[in-house]
């Protein structure tokens, strides 16, 4: 749970994407929904100007991932979202100017700051995989036989657009857009509490 | 009761049921069909057309005529297949079509008009006089159209949806399937294994063969736990695989809780789409009936289905114990039967063989070379008349068994247009290689339905279907079994006067059939429809081949020169809640909620669905009791002091690069790379084909960085196509793409005011007129160090700003600005005021940017540079656009309390109101506070040289027409001073 008070850098009370103060998370059987409020997002983008055959660079120490791939290290991750394009993730950076932090690591790159672009949402399952892939069965059209620990894709979810990455075999992270989070947890909980039945 | 021993029944486990509103009890695994039957129910409902009475004829989901309506309430569900329908405790049924008692039906008189009910009836009969089809004949027909009745009440089921991915989806768990499903999941493939019966071995449950020298049961039961056992294979019981679509997607439904009085917290049914890399098809094969006179009483059904009711069910076909029952064949599988019936201990009369050189299988009385003829019995079978030889006699009897040969179920394999190939040995169609692809029959479905042949066949399916996924299987000891005998005539139907039905459920009999022919409707899509032959909910799954044998015979023509009969998706019927997904209200879609939205419900606002946006449309105060009060309230407050707005649904795209402001130029009409740093411009983007495609603002944040708003409609689709040209168009220009509409809350802070408060929270930022002058943008910060974005741009004509910050602290700005603007009247408007201030001041929006209009038309031509090219810019030089005269104008109606609704097309004064002399059109239309009067905008021919003229607005929908003043479209500071102070 994030402390607004203590991280704030202004005198204005942010609330979470699902309009709380603090960020929501429940428990439906062997799984739990949590609201990631604290995830700092900055999308990083190569420039074409960079020399030919140049290797993208590390932030905060990650190798930026391949083509559908997540990679985390400590409280940073980041995974593809399309040709020489990143998304960068910051636990616990959700108040604070991620993107600024992430330019200051890759000043040849572009970065926007997306952390209020989006709201994210980490499934925990309990018991292994199986309620996990459960869910997603009832979610997305994705194989999750061929979506283990550290792929990442962005498919449809009751027609939001949505990043999914597994973080664990019994980890899943959704991303949708920050706007349509009450939709979203709405069709994540209502799946979830189905598969309780 | 006429239960007879043994079967796959729980008799420790009775349930009580009604049907009709009697009550009765059956056994745990009964279906309502079988139920009925032991219970020496015969009767279950009306045919369609002559609401003769019926029974049921089969034991799966081809069933015709024991349709149900099952449950009461809003759970009342039309056109429940009593045979599919399984047994629970408090189940409630009803039969339907009928007037009045089942057994004395009031529109049994149709039966009696049957001559006047031919095949073509409605063709022929309703076409004149031409005036009464819509107020008499369609109404009349439409009432007694359909079977079954709604109950009216919204659904209260849930239902859902999801999706499954495996190697091999096998269609079908009886022989074939089982072995299929072994096979591949012993081998380690990812196997999905579906049913639509409620327990698996299909016929393997409904034949007394035996496997390894065992009941069948016992092998099932093994197999069944070694599948259950493999993580490898999922098991789908009450499955119905309805449908094959490309890319090896099938459609299933799942019947997660029909089998239960209520669903409690569990789902109703669930829809699958599940893609495979290969699919076994061991759906089975449907038996189908003679038609011969009067086949169609209570007490006649299917042979197999008779032995499947005595075998699994434990159910006797007749009504008491003791009467019976004979069996009409035109092979060897009727005689099957026979002997399991009289293992079972009933009264075989004996079997009605068409072959003249038939051979008993046992000792039972043989009517080789003979027929059946007649039936009597007014609610059930009593008696047949078996003619031999030219002789007839009557016998009694409480049930007859027809057995007219098996049709492989080849529907999915035809759903790709497939067509079904004769095979002559078989009598039946069977699928043909050019089915859906990776797609394989087996088993019963492939006409190979002899118990050995099937298991085996479902073997060499699945390795077969593996091998090209490159998945090795091996053969498996399949259990020791046989291959009944199943030699057969090819005889279609007892020739004779009387009426012989082909489909039951339609009421379609051989005369329609020969009438079909005799006016010329030989073709079978044109047979089909003539007749109405497998229209009705069971598809004719009982009738096609029937029928189409039929027309054979009477064209001289074999049967697959006669036709082919394929099948389109669904197998069976579908409800239209499950396709739906489940959500319904508010849920039925996704909605965006603004940074502000719980801040703007606190505070009362109506909303309006904006797309997928939800937006506060008005904040109504105490007292004013219409949105025009509210409106008009914060029109004024704009105007006069300071109000605040959410605009965070303008879409932001956030360009970077080095090549940002050529790529910018490209795609706006007018120059945007020569923006300097700390600028905003408008910007007009036009489609290819040169009309107007958008309008907004660019703002150039840093030498690199520009952010450009997109209008709230168009906000997905200008990023479309600006990522369509970036990646397809011009990959060598270096920018960037970022959507950040969600990233960032913005709020509008628009009036004379508006600097005043907008000073009170901006950390140590001259916004002074000269420190921040009219189109200047920053990035600063606000509220003690939150990074922000400032805007001075006016969409209300005022002094005006747009601050963004990040979306969650959107709602707390929004908080912080109603505080420190207290003093100054600060006023929340929403789309409502936003809408009047903008028409107010001319600007336009999506009602003038409606994709048929130019830059010009807006006034706007010289903004398309001749300096550079871009996106529509020598689209719109074309003739034809270029020549275009009508110019945005503003209009205002002489009397200006009447409203010129928008829509409403513009006419010189005096002309006449044709297409050929229209000038126009209105585009807005609002109440303007400001002017005390209605105004409106519109396109106007040479409107821009008609100033001062009183033209026509014509609104033909609503037949008014008003007199209006064509003026400027800035109605409020024309010169634009108030928005540059």
């Amino acid at each position: 749970m994030i402390d607004y008070a203590t991280n704030a850098v202004t005198d204005l009370t942010p609330i979470t994407a699902l309009g709380g103060t603090v960020a929501r998370s429940e428990s439906f059987g062997a799984l739990s929904l949590s609201e990631n409020a604290g995830l700092g997002l900055a999308s990083l983008s190569l420039r074409k100007s960079a020399e030919k055959g140049q290797e993208a660079p590390q932030v905060f120490g990650l190798p930026l991932p391949g083509v559908g791939k997540a990679t985390a290290m400590g409280a940073y991750g980041a995974f593809w979202t399309g040709r020489d394009q990143w998304m960068i993730e910051a636990q616990g950076k959700g108040e604070v100017d991620f993107a600024a932090m992430l330019k200051s690591e890759a000043p040849d790159c572009s970065v926007t700051e997306q952390t209020d672009g989006f709201v994210a949402f980490e499934i925990a399952s309990a018991n292994g995989a199986g309620p996990l892939e459960a869910l997603m069965a009832k979610l997305v059209n994705l194989d999750p036989k061929a979506f283990g620990p550290g792929q990442v894709t962005r498919t449809g979810l009751e027609h939001m657009t949505v990043f999914l990455i597994r973080r664990a075999e019994d980890r899943l992270a959704v991303i949708g857009m920050r706007t349509l989070a009450g939709s979203l947890w709405h069709a994540l909980s209502v799946a979830a509490r189905r598969l309780e039945a | 009761m006429t239960r007879l021993s043994g079967g796959l029944i729980d008799r420790s486990k009775p349930l009580n049921f009604t049907f009709n509103g009697k009550s009765y009890r059956g056994f745990e695994g009964d279906t309502l069909a079988s139920a009925l039957l032991a219970n020496g129910v015969q009767l279950m409902g009306r045919s369609f057309k002559y609401h003769r009475p019926r029974g049921v004829v089969a034991a799966g989901s081809e069933e015709p005529n024991a349709m149900v309506e099952l449950r009461t309430g809003a759970r009342q569900e039309p056109n429940t297949r009593a045979t599919m329908a399984e047994l629970y405790d408090g189940l409630s049924a009803r039969s339907q079509n009928h007037m009045g008692p089942l057994n004395r039906d009031l529109l049994a008189v149709n039966d009696l008009m049957s001559p006047f009910f031919a095949a073509g009836f409605y063709y022929k009969t309703f076409m004149w006089p031409k005036a009464f089809w819509e107020k008499l004949y369609e109404p009349a027909i439409r009432k007694a159209a359909g079977l079954g009745s709604l109950s009216m009440l919204p659904d209260p089921d849930q239902y859902d949806k999801g999706f499954l991915h495996c190697d091999l989806l096998i269609v079908g768990a009886g022989a074939a399937g089982l072995a299929a499903a072994l096979t591949a999941g012993r081998a380690g493939a990812e196997v999905i294994l579906a049913d639509e019966d409620f327990s698996l071995g299909g016929r393997l449950t409904m034949e007394s063969d035996t496997l390894d020298e065992a009941e069948a049961a016992a092998w099932i039961a093994s197999v069944k736990a070694e599948l259950e056992s493999l993580p490898n294979v999922r098991i789908m019981t009450r499955t119905t695989v309805f449908g094959v679509y490309d890319h090896g997607i099938f459609g299933a439904v799942e019947r997660v809780a029909d089998h239960l009085k209520e669903p409690g917290a569990k789902v109703r049914q669930t829809l699958w789409r599940i893609t495979a890399k290969r699919a076994v098809l061991a759906a089975g094969a449907t038996e189908r009936h003679i038609p011969f006179a009067d086949n169609d009483r209570p007490g006649v059904m299917m042979a197999g289905a008779m032995r499947a009711y005595a075998n699994r069910w434990a159910a006797s076909p007749v009504k008491r114990d003791g009467d019976a029952i004979a069996i009409f064949t035109n092979g060897d599988d009727g005689h099957r039967t026979a002997m399991d019936l009289i293992a079972k201990g009933a009264n075989v009369l004996g079997v009605i063989d068409a072959r003249a050189g038939a051979e008993a299988l046992g000792d039972y009385k043989l009517f080789a070379g003979a027929t059946v003829t007649g039936t009597k019995g007014r609610l059930g079978l009593t008696s047949i008349e078996i003619t031999r030889n030219g002789t007839s006699e009557w016998h009694n009897v409480g049930a007859l068994g027809v057995a007219g040969g098996w049709n492989p179920n080849v529907h999915l394999a035809s759903h790709h247009r497939g067509r079904p190939v004769w095979d002559d040995r078989l009598l039946a169609f069977v699928p043909s290689a050019d089915g859906p692809k990776g797609l394989i029959p087996a088993g019963a479905a492939a006409g190979k339905g002899g118990t050995a042949e099937a298991l085996a066949d479902g073997m060499r399916a699945a390795i077969e279907a593996l091998s090209e996924i490159d998945v090795t299987a091996s053969e498996i000891a399949l259990p020791k079994a046989e291959n009944a005998a199943s030699d057969q005539a090819a005889f279609w139907h007892v020739p004779g006067d009387k009426r012989a039905w082909v489909d039951f459920q339609n009421d379609v009999t051989v005369k329609d059939i020969a009438l079909a022919h005799k006016e010329n409707m030989k073709p079978v899509e044109h047979l089909k429809r003539w007749t109405t032959l497998g229209m009705a909910t069971d598809q004719g799954k009982t009738s096609n081949i029937s029928a189409l044998a039929v027309m054979a015979e009477l064209t001289g023509k074999s049967i697959p020169e006669t036709g082919t009969t394929i099948f389109r998706p669904p197998y069976t019927g579908v409800s239209l809640s499950v396709l739906g997904g489940g959500d319904t209200g508010n849920n039925f879609r996704p909605s965006r909620l603004t940074p502000t939205h719980h801040w703007a419900e606190k505070l009362g606002a109506e909303f309006v669905e904006v797309g997928q946006w939800m937006r506060a449309q008005y904040f109504p105060r105490q007292g004013e009791t219409h949105w025009r009060q509210a409106v008009d309230r914060e029109v004024l407050a704009v105007r006069a002091g300071v109000g605040i707005c959410d605009v965070t649904t303008l879409g932001k795209v956030d360009v970077q690069g080095a090549d940002a402001g050529e790529f910018l130029n490209r795609v706006y009409a007018n120059m945007m790379g020569t923006l300097a740093v700390g600028k905003v411009r408008y910007g007009l983007m036009l489609r290819e084909d040169g009309h107007l495609y958008d309008d907004g603002t660019c703002a150039r944040l840093f030498e690199d960085h520009y952010v450009v708003t997109t209008t709230t409609a168009n906000a997905g689709l200008v990023y479309r196509q600006m990522e369509f040209f970036h990646q397809c168009v011009w990959p060598e220009l270096d920018v960037q793409l970022i959507s950040t509409t969600d990233a960032w809350a913005q709020i509008a802070v628009a009036g004379p005011k508006s600097r005043e408060l907008l000073s009170r929270i901006v950390d140590e930022f001259d916004i002074s007129n000269e420190g921040f002058p009219f189109m200047g943008c920053a990035a600063l910060t606000i509220c003690g160090g939150l990074r922000a974005r400032l805007f001075r741009i006016s969409f209300s004509g005022e002094l005006a700003y747009e601050v963004a910050v990040p979306a969650r602290y959107g709602q707390a700005l929004m908080e912080r600005l109603m505080q420190e603007g207290a003093d100054l009247g600060v006023t929340p408007y929403g789309t409502e005021a936003l809408g009047v201030l903008r028409i107010e001041k001319g600007h336009a929006a999506g009602a003038e940017l409606n994709g048929q209009t130019t830059a010009q038309m807006l006034g706007l031509g010289k903004m398309v540079s001749m300096k550079k090219d871009s996106v529509g810019a020598v689209m719109s030089r074309r003739g034809g656009l270029a020549e275009d005269k009508r110019r945005l104008v503003g209009l205002k109606p002489i009397d200006g309390q009447q409203q010129i609704m928008a829509g409403s097309h513009l006419f010189t004064r005096g002309t006449a109101q044709e297409t050929g002399t229209d000038q126009g059109w209105v585009t807005s239309s609002c109440y303007s506070p400001h002017l005390k009067s209605y105004i409106a905008l519109g396109y106007l021919e040479e409107g821009d040289t008609r100033i001062g003229e009183q033209i026509t607005a014509a609104n033909p929908l609503e037949g008014k027409t008003l007199m209006a003043e064509v003026v400027s479209a800035h109605f409020v500071d024309p010169e634009g001073g108030r928005l540059r102070d």
